[in-house]
């Protein structure tokens, strides 16, 4: 059983810049995304989230398809995101408050766009055909991240839950954790196909 | 006279687990190791050429030796007492990879064994020894020579381990009839071996091994808990046999990672564990968090991929690619009798979740060739079934007791007088003996 694939690799309806899908995600943020017809339904930022810790166990993966392609980079950037939220030496993990901000200044700070020098996986990708699709997807890339930076925030700082006098949770959610879950952070060293977003 | 029950001894790479046929445990287990004085070169001089195979060093052989024949070749421990003596001597593994290397301590290693362990009079017992597959057959002579020279045996047989492993399954309640036909998976701490046995015999151009074992998942573990800084509550010296203890004590296979992830997230305190530990030299206690790593660890058999960067083939397709290495006429008996053997293989649901997984690969074969057919050709399918028991750890010793306390044993071991008419060469052959067929 190798890495996971995207479900949304049969999905041919969807358009393609390069070869990279623009697949609708359900979202408030403001951007070019098609919106998801059943907001119900995981899209594929859920999906990105959901094998992010499993996918990044593994160094090899075979494209399959232009899904494919759009979830490696948002598992990348959760990764990106980790790293930024890692205690250093002298400054510790921020908040929920703090690291949603950060994690906002990250998704609509400038980045590498396939094609460009610094994008990491430039064998893999094609780069947009045109000055137009480039834009086009560099608004839509951002829209991903900063609805994908909110969920993962969500995500990993979890509201703890209250527990009862028996020790017991209680089924009531308490205030969210004061620091990132450690179930997640521990991902942060390994690198889904050995690559990183990053300059370093 | 009634006859003594026979001595079963199966010497391992790493451990050695001996007793009593019949019963349904060894007596001992503990390391395949000798402890002996570190003034006594005679035993290292011994192994030191081992290119061009030198006579079997019978002790007493050598001359330097026999000159200071006092009472310094009786100065030795084995086992848990060889490591516990570990500072003041020099310690020795006889058995390399399965195989006997060194015969002057496997000799001494044997005579405690016998004498100070299991307190028997060898002329009174016959012995059951196991070998690894592809043992040659000198080292089956020399073994004869010993057992027979020195020890003076009623009787011998030598039995190859994964065929014991096989007889060992026959107590599980899925097995309905007893053949010695099938795959052994032997896993233990160094290695995993997967071993096709046809009637008995082992098919040997098919043998596969598989360098990640039990070793491979506590180190797994070990880094899982320092990705999370975990390991920092472990004091440095407790960290190896901390993950260890997880290991032994928490994990289990999954089916899907993906999903057991998620069951985590939705319920995070019916799953993740708590392990308390207690610094071994202070007392003092400490805390951690396991996670994860309860369906990861043993996740790298069926995923290599995501532990070693050079071996990456999946544990299921190695059984596969083993079956179809095998003679065609016995491919179904193998694919209908795969046997689990040895510690790492007790996870929870490792069994059925290898099943799940070789029956796909088989499956998905088959529909590939009745397709390729133009779908002319139905298969009737093939039945795979892997077996697991409660027998698992000490699979290939359990085999033995069973197989020696049968009445047939005693007819195919070559008895004390068949080796005083013919000589060491007599045990080139044993007969295979024991299934219903």
């Amino acid at each position: 059983m190798p890495a996971y694939h995207s479900v949304f690799n049969d999905d041919t309806s969807a358009r393609q810049v390069g070869n990279t899908a623009i697949l609708p995600i359900s979202t408030k943020i403001r951007g070019p995304a098609p919106i998801a017809a059943d907001p119900s339904q995981p899209d594929i930022i859920e999906e990105s989230l959901d094998l992010f810790r499993a996918n990044c166990l593994f160094r090899n993966f075979e494209i399959k398809g232009p899904a494919d392609r759009l979830m490696i980079y948002l598992i990348l950037f959760i990764s990106e995101c980790l790293t930024k939220l890692a205690p250093t030496p002298g400054k510790p993990s921020p908040s929920y408050q703090e690291a949603t901000k950060v994690l906002q200044t990250l998704a609509v700070d400038h980045f590498a766009l396939p094609g460009d020098a610094g994008f990491p996986l430039n064998s893999l990708y094609h780069a947009p055909a045109s000055r137009v699709d480039a834009d086009h997807l560099r608004s839509y890339l951002t829209q991903t991240r900063t609805e994908l930076a909110l969920r993962l925030c969500d995500r990993i700082y979890p509201q703890e839950q209250v527990l009862g006098t028996d020790g017991q949770p209680t089924g009531q959610l308490g205030p969210r954790a004061s620091k990132p879950s450690k179930w997640w952070m521990s991902f942060q060293k390994r690198r889904f196909m050995g690559r990183s977003l990053g300059s370093a | 006279m009634s006859r003594q029950a026979p001595l079963v001894i199966d010497n391992g790479t790493g451990y050695t687990k001996m007793g009593f046929a019949g019963n349904s445990e060894p007596s001992f287990v503990f390391p395949t190791v000798i402890a002996t004085h570190q003034s006594n070169s005679a035993g290292s001089s011994n192994s030191a050429p081992t290119t061009g195979r030198a006579p079997p060093p019978i002790a007493g052989k050598p001359s330097h030796l026999a000159s200071k024949r006092g009472i310094e070749d009786l100065d030795f421990f084995i086992g848990d007492e060889a490591v516990a003596n570990s500072k003041t001597y020099s310690l020795h593994y006889p058995i390399r990879h399965g195989q006997i290397e060194n015969w002057d301590h496997m000799e001494r290693f044997w005579e405690q064994s016998i004498f100070k362990y299991l307190r028997a009079e060898p002329e009174d017992h016959y012995v059951l020894l196991t070998e690894p597959p592809l043992n040659p057959p000198e080292n089956r002579e020399n073994t004869a020579e010993i057992m027979f020279e020195s020890f003076n045996v009623q009787g011998l047989y030598i039995a190859v381990q994964a065929v014991l492993a096989l007889a060992a399954s026959w107590t599980s309640s899925k097995v309905n009839e007893r053949t010695l036909t099938g795959v052994v998976i032997d896993s233990g701490d160094g290695v995993t071996h997967t071993i096709p046995v046809a009637e008995g015999y082992v098919i040997g151009s098919s043998i596969k091994h598989i360098p990640i074992a039990g070793r491979d998942i506590t180190y797994f573990v070990q880094q899982l808990l320092r990705d999370r800084g975990e390991s920092q509550q472990i004091p440095p010296e407790d960290q190896l046999r901390v993950a260890e203890k997880i290991k032994e004590d928490y994990t289990y296979v999954c089916q899907d990672i993906v999903k057991e992830f998620k069951k985590y997230d939705a319920d995070p305190y019916k799953y993740f564990a708590r392990f308390s530990g207690e610094h071994s030299v202070t007392g003092r206690k400490y805390d951690l968090d396991v996670g994860y790593e309860r369906f990861l660890a043993p996740e790298i058999f069926f995923n290599p991929e995501i532990y070693s960067s050079d071996f990456l083939t999946p544990l299921p397709e190695v059984v596969d690619t083993v079956i179809q290495t095998s003679p065609i006429d016995v491919r179904r008996g193998l694919y209908k009798n795969i046997v689990l053997s040895g510690g790492s293989t007790m996870f929870k649901d490792f069994g059925k979740r290898l099943q799940r997984d070789v029956k796909a690969i088989v499956d998905g074969r088959i529909a590939g060739s009745e397709t390729r057919s133009g779908s002319h050709i139905k298969s009737t399918g093939v039945e795979v079934n892997v077996i697991s028991h409660k027998r698992q750890r000490y699979a290939v010793w359990y085999g033995g007791s069973l197989m020696a306390s049968t009445p047939e044993f005693f007819n195919v071991s070559h008895s004390r007088e068949n080796y005083q008419e013919y000589g060491p060469s007599l045990v080139r052959r044993f007969s295979v003996f024991g299934s219903a067929s």
